[in-house]
This record gives C-alpha cells, sequence and structure tokens, in this order.
C-alpha cells in the first residue's frame, strides 16, 4: 500500500505508462503519472471530471500528445507513433459513429483503412455484427439505431480490427440506468472471451467495480490508488478514495492519548479508538464502512439523534445529525422502519474497521 | 397542419407578401413579355437567340466564366474553411472578420484597385519587367482570365462561410475514431471529413455559381464592352438597343439558368443530407 500506482497482476506490464506529464496553458492535467496494465486485464480510470483520466486515455490513444514520460505497448514505446499507427481501437462517450456511412460500412472503417477492397469486408463484418447481435441492422443508417445500439456498432467497429488495446471512454454514459447494466454485463463478457486487454474511462463508482479486475481512482492528474473493486471498497488509499468509492461514515477529530498501537481520538461527536499510533495531537480523517456500523454498543459508540431514514429494498440507512464534512451513518440490511426521525440511538463499529488518516494540513 | 403550426405559419406572411410583389411579379411579366411579339404567343425571340453566334458566344463565355471562378473559388475556399473551423478565439475573429469585411467594400473600389494592379503599366508589370521575367507588359486586364480571378476574389465569402459552418459542426471526435481505427490523414479526408463537408461544397458552390452567372457590373468594369457576359448584353439590350424583347429573352435563359441551379443543388444537399 506504499505504492499502490505500482503494483500490477501479471507478471509483467503489457501497458507500461512511465511518468507521464501533460499542461493545458499552465493548468498542470497530469503530473508525472504511472499506470501499468497486464495483457488482458480490464481496468477502469475512475475519477470525478477534470481529474485528468480522458487525458490519460487520449494519450495512450496518440489522439493527444504528453507533454514529458513514455508510453511502452508490449516492451515498445509508443511515443513517437502517431495514432493511426498504434491499432489502438477507442470507443468514444458519443459513439463517434460516421453519420455518412451505413452500420456496416461504419464497421467495416477500420478493415477499410487497412486497405482492404470493399468487397473483401463482407465476412468479418458480418462476424463482427452477429458478435454485437445487430446482424439484422448491417443496412440501416446509423441515425436510425438508440443508444444501445450504436454503442454495439461502436464495439464491433472497434474490436473489428483485433487491436492490441481497447479503450472505452464513459461507454455507458448516454444510455438509461437498465440498459447500462445490461450492456455492463454483455461487453464484459464479450471483451473477457476475447482476451482483450480494455481501459475503461468514468466518473461512475459503480460502473467501474462492475466491469473491471482493477480500478485506478485518480484525482487531480495523479492516481491516488490503483487496485481491485474489494481491496479499494475495504482499504481504500487515501480519504478521496474512500469517500468516492461507496459512503462511509466519517469523522473529523484529534489524538487526545495513545497506548500500545492505538490512539484515542477527540472527535465533535464523542471519543473513538482507531488501531494505529499518531503522536499526541495530531489531526485525522476516520472513516467506517456504514455497513459495519450497527445501531447497538461496540467497541466504539456514539451517541446520535437520527436525522434521517431511508428504505432502500435490501438495505435501510440511518442517517445521523452531523456537520459537513462529517457524516453518521449505519447501514442495515433489509426493511427496518422501526427507527424515526428524531430518535436517540447509539452507532457501535469495531476498532479494528476504523479507517483512519491524517488530515491534509 | 395544427392550428398552433398555421398560426406560426402566419409569420412568413410578410417575407412571402414582399418577394410575391417585388420579386416574383416582375420577373412573371419578364418572361410573359420574352413570349410575346405583336401581343402574340411566340417563341421567335428565342429562335433568334439561339441561332445568332454572338449571342451563343456570350451564353457559353457566361457559362465558362461563372464555373471557373466557382471552381478557383472552391480551390482557394476550402482549405481556408478547414483552417478557420480548426481556429480558436483571436485567430477565428480574425478570419471572420477577414472574410466579412471585404464585402462592405464596394466592387466598384475593388475593380478600380485591381486595375492599379493588373493595368499595362500597373504594379503587376512593372515588377515583373524590373524583374527580368518578361520584356514587355503582358496583357492582363480585359482579359477572361482577369474576371475570373476578380469574381473569384469578391465571392470567396459566399464558398468559405457554408463549408466553414459545416465542418465547424462536425463532431471532432469523428476524424479521431477515424485515426484510432488505422486511417492515415488522407484516408481520414477522403472518407470523413470530405463527404461530411459536401452539403457546405455544394451550398457554397450554387450560392457562387449563381452570383457569377448574373454578375453585372465585375466584368463591366474589368472586361468592358470586348468581352460580353449574359448580364451585360441584358442591360445592352435595354439601355441601349431599346429591344426589350431581347432583353426579357436573355433575362429569361438567365432566369432558368439560376432556376435550375437553385433546384439542382437542393436536391443535391436534400440527398447528401439523407444519408446523414
Amino acid at each position: 500500500m506504499n505504492d499502490p500506482v505500482r503494483q500490477t497482476s501479471g507478471e509483467r506490464s503489457y501497458l507500461d505508462v512511465v511518468r507521464v506529464g501533460k499542461a493545458f496553458k499552465d493548468t498542470k492535467v497530469l503530473s508525472d503519472l504511472d499506470f501499468r496494465v497486464g495483457q488482458g486485464e480490464l481496468v477502469s480510470l475512475l475519477g470525478p471530471s477534470g481529474c485528468g483520466k480522458t487525458t490519460l486515455l487520449r494519450l495512450i490513444a496518440g489522439l493527444t500528445p504528453a507533454d514529458s514520460g513514455d508510453v511502452v505497448l508490449d516492451g515498445r514505446s509508443i511515443t513517437a507513433i502517431p495514432a493511426h499507427k498504434r491499432n489502438i481501437s477507442v470507443v468514444f462517450q458519443s459513439y463517434a459513429l460516421f453519420p455518412h456511412l451505413s452500420v456496416a460500412e461504419n464497421v467495416a472503417f477500420g478493415l477499410r483503412a487497412r486497405g482492404m477492397a470493399k468487397g473483401a469486408t463482407g465476412p468479418k463484418v458480418t462476424e463482427a455484427l452477429a458478435l454485437v447481435r445487430m446482424s439484422d441492422f448491417a443496412d440501416r443508417p446509423v441515425s436510425a439505431l438508440s443508444g444501445g445500439q450504436q454503442q454495439r456498432v461502436a464495439v464491433a467497429r472497434a474490436l473489428i480490427v483485433d487491436p492490441v488495446l481497447l479503450l472505452l471512454d464513459e461507454p455507458f454514459s448516454a444510455l438509461d440506468r437498465k440498459l447500462r447494466e445490461t450492456m455492463q454485463v454483455e461487453l464484459k463478457s464479450l471483451l473477457r472471451d476475447r482476451q482483450m486487454t480494455a481501459i475503461f474511462v468514468t466518473h461512475d463508482q459503480e460502473e467501474a467495480m462492475a466491469v473491471s479486475d482493477r480500478i485506478a481512482v485518480m484525482n487531480a492528474g495523479i492516481i491516488e490508488q490503483f487496485a481491485s473493486p474489494a481491496e479499494l471498497y475495504a482499504r481504500p488509499a487515501t480519504p478521496f478514495v474512500m469517500d468516492f468509492i461507496g459512503l462511509s461514515l466519517r469523522l473529523r477529530g484529534q489524538v487526545s492519548s495513545t497506548a500500545a498501537d492505538q490512539s484515542r481520538v477527540e472527535t465533535a461527536y464523542g471519543e473513538v479508538v482507531v488501531p494505529k499510533l499518531f503522536p499526541l495531537g495530531t489531526k485525522l480523517v476516520l472513516g467506517v464502512r456504514p455497513e459495519l456500523v450497527t445501531p447497538t454498543k461496540r467497541e466504539n459508540t456514539l451517541s446520535v439523534q437520527i436525522a434521517d431514514t431511508m428504505v432502500l429494498g435490501s438495505k435501510t440507512q440511518l442517517h445521523g445529525l452531523s456537520e459537513a464534512p462529517d457524516r453518521l451513518i449505519c447501514e442495515l440490511p433489509g426493511i427496518r422502519d422501526e427507527y424515526r426521525r428524531g430518535q436517540d440511538v447509539q452507532f457501535g463499529w469495531d476498532v479494528a474497521n476504523t479507517l483512519v488518516y491524517e488530515a491534509a494540513a | 397542419m395544427s392550428a398552433r403550426a398555421e398560426r406560426i405559419g402566419l409569420l412568413a406572411v410578410p417575407g412571402l407578401s414582399f418577394l410575391a410583389v417585388i420579386y416574383a411579379l416582375p420577373l412573371f411579366l419578364l418572361l410573359l413579355k420574352s413570349f410575346q411579339i405583336d401581343g402574340q404567343f411566340s417563341v421567335a425571340e428565342y429562335i433568334t437567340f439561339f441561332g445568332d453566334d454572338f449571342n451563343m458566344a456570350v451564353l457559353w463565355r457566361t457559362l465558362r466564366v461563372a464555373c471557373l471562378t466557382t471552381l478557383l473559388a472552391l480551390v482557394i475556399a476550402y482549405p481556408t474553411a478547414i483552417i478557420m473551423a480548426r481556429a480558436k478565439g483571436i485567430w477565428l475573429s480574425i478570419f471572420l472578420i477577414a472574410m466579412v469585411l471585404p464585402m462592405s467594400v464596394g466592387v466598384v473600389v475593388k475593380a478600380f484597385a485591381w486595375s492599379i494592379l493588373f493595368r499595362t503599366r500597373g504594379v503587376l508589370n512593372d515588377t515583373l519587367i524590373s524583374l527580368g521575367i518578361t520584356d514587355a507588359p503582358i496583357r492582363m486586364l480585359f482579359t477572361e482570365t482577369a474576371l475570373i480571378i476578380g469574381a473569384a476574389n469578391v465571392f470567396l465569402p459566399f464558398m468559405v462561410l457554408p463549408i466553414y459552418a459545416v465542418l465547424r459542426q462536425m463532431d471532432q471526435r469523428l476524424p479521431e475514431a477515424a485515426a484510432s481505427l488505422g486511417a492515415t490523414p488522407v484516408f481520414r479526408f477522403t472518407n470523413v471529413t470530405l463527404p461530411l463537408s459536401l452539403p457546405g461544397v455544394v451550398a457554397g458552390c450554387a450560392f457562387t455559381f449563381s452570383l457569377a452567372i448574373s454578375m453585372y457590373v465585375i466584368p463591366s468594369l474589368i472586361v468592358g464592352e470586348r468581352q460580353q457576359t449574359l448580364s451585360m448584353l441584358t442591360a445592352r439590350s435595354f439601355l441601349f438597343l431599346r429591344n426589350e424583347a431581347l432583353g426579357a429573352t436573355i433575362s429569361s435563359i438567365l432566369l432558368i439558368i439560376a432556376i435550375s441551379v437553385v433546384l439542382g443543388s437542393s436536391w443535391l444537399a436534400s440527398r447528401l443530407g439523407a444519408r446523414q
């Protein structure tokens, strides 16, 4: 966890982005960023808008030049190679289908660009359209397609050229929620079957967790943590990752006393113990995942007044009265409608489940 | 049509009636006149016109000049439009001003300015002679070439702006998608940018051709009476020859050419548009 960015899942990295930097008119978008992906991995770049994730994607595709650093693919530097010679396909947020071409002509584009005669593309196009279940639409103009169909065509067009890497920029954001979930499952199994190495860019943490083996959480031009969805959720490396991935109970506090390998922390809602030793007076940010909080006395217990209860079907959330950026939250499985607004309860959790970070100065 | 659409349609009434009274009616009367001799219906004027070698030479020259002007304007305008579509901020403003400002300078002023440049003892010839490229001054004014260059210059904005507008609207992801699919810059241009810009090219050509076929002031000032065009012949018929029937006939021929260009280009544009 000391150097979360440099981990790779495979024995060797396939894509290796080395210390790339990029600035637009004095505004630094990427700062000496390292990023490694193994062959056949599905990876997401996740972060808020403006964090540099799309710039990193465009830089790997060769659509934006880097100011510094190197992009290495399969052991070969591609930094100086123009986009059309990289064989890296991109699926854009808007899909960028060619409006003057039919579905089949769109899918055939990459083959024709590689010099294949118009008449010879047929079999591969048929195969690619079948792969995304769009065979019946071959002769339609792309403007006659729905969002989901357009996305399928964009994927077929990107895969037909057997790219060495597939990049997808917010590929699901134009779809409604139901369709999005279906397409995520569909696309993931399609890419798995073809052992495609793919990088998704997204600002949606649920989407990133659904489609990727590993997620690189980006903020302000750097990767804060690059790990599996489970690791990110259970052990976020920074308060930013903790806040960006999932919900959490979140408190600010100051170390008031220490004992063995624990520190006692004074917060606005009472004293809690954290599982790490800090010098006296250190300012901390604490977090607990809400399903690890119960409305009962535990090793750490706070008295809380319920400000809101949310019955969400499979789970019920209790929100305690607190002042931002502090947040008091407890999540219980199933429907629990015995809790009322204004009621006094106790939120309890175990010391070992407490995430703790030094507050930024 | 819904009642609401009908009421909104009323907004077109002032414009349409203005056009009907000021444009369509007089042209219709002119058209009638061209088919009338002494109150009788007759196509004699047309037979006379097309039977005359001089008239035919003028007709061909007019068509040739209009075509070449359109072509020259297109060749100059297309790269300009591409640069403009990519330009941002101050550069875009500079380009747009450079396109629009010359339109505010009258054609008469421009034509006299060119004559300073092109005439026998003009700037261009003096330069060529002093550089030793030529011994005697080259005749440039009063030639068809000068006319085409001049006309293309005046009508350039009408070619650039429609192409620029179409290119500007084009999703910039499209050429990028093409690049990521392995398309070279040339393949991207011929298979993506060019086909998508065709509606703008058609509109620009229709504008420029219509203007070039009916231009009067520019040929009058640049080539003079020596090489007449249909518009000049029309004016001569009415003003000097006092032959209203001939004037009406030539006007009608010009009108028919103009209408064919407009109909043809809108058909072409809608066909290109339908594919998108």
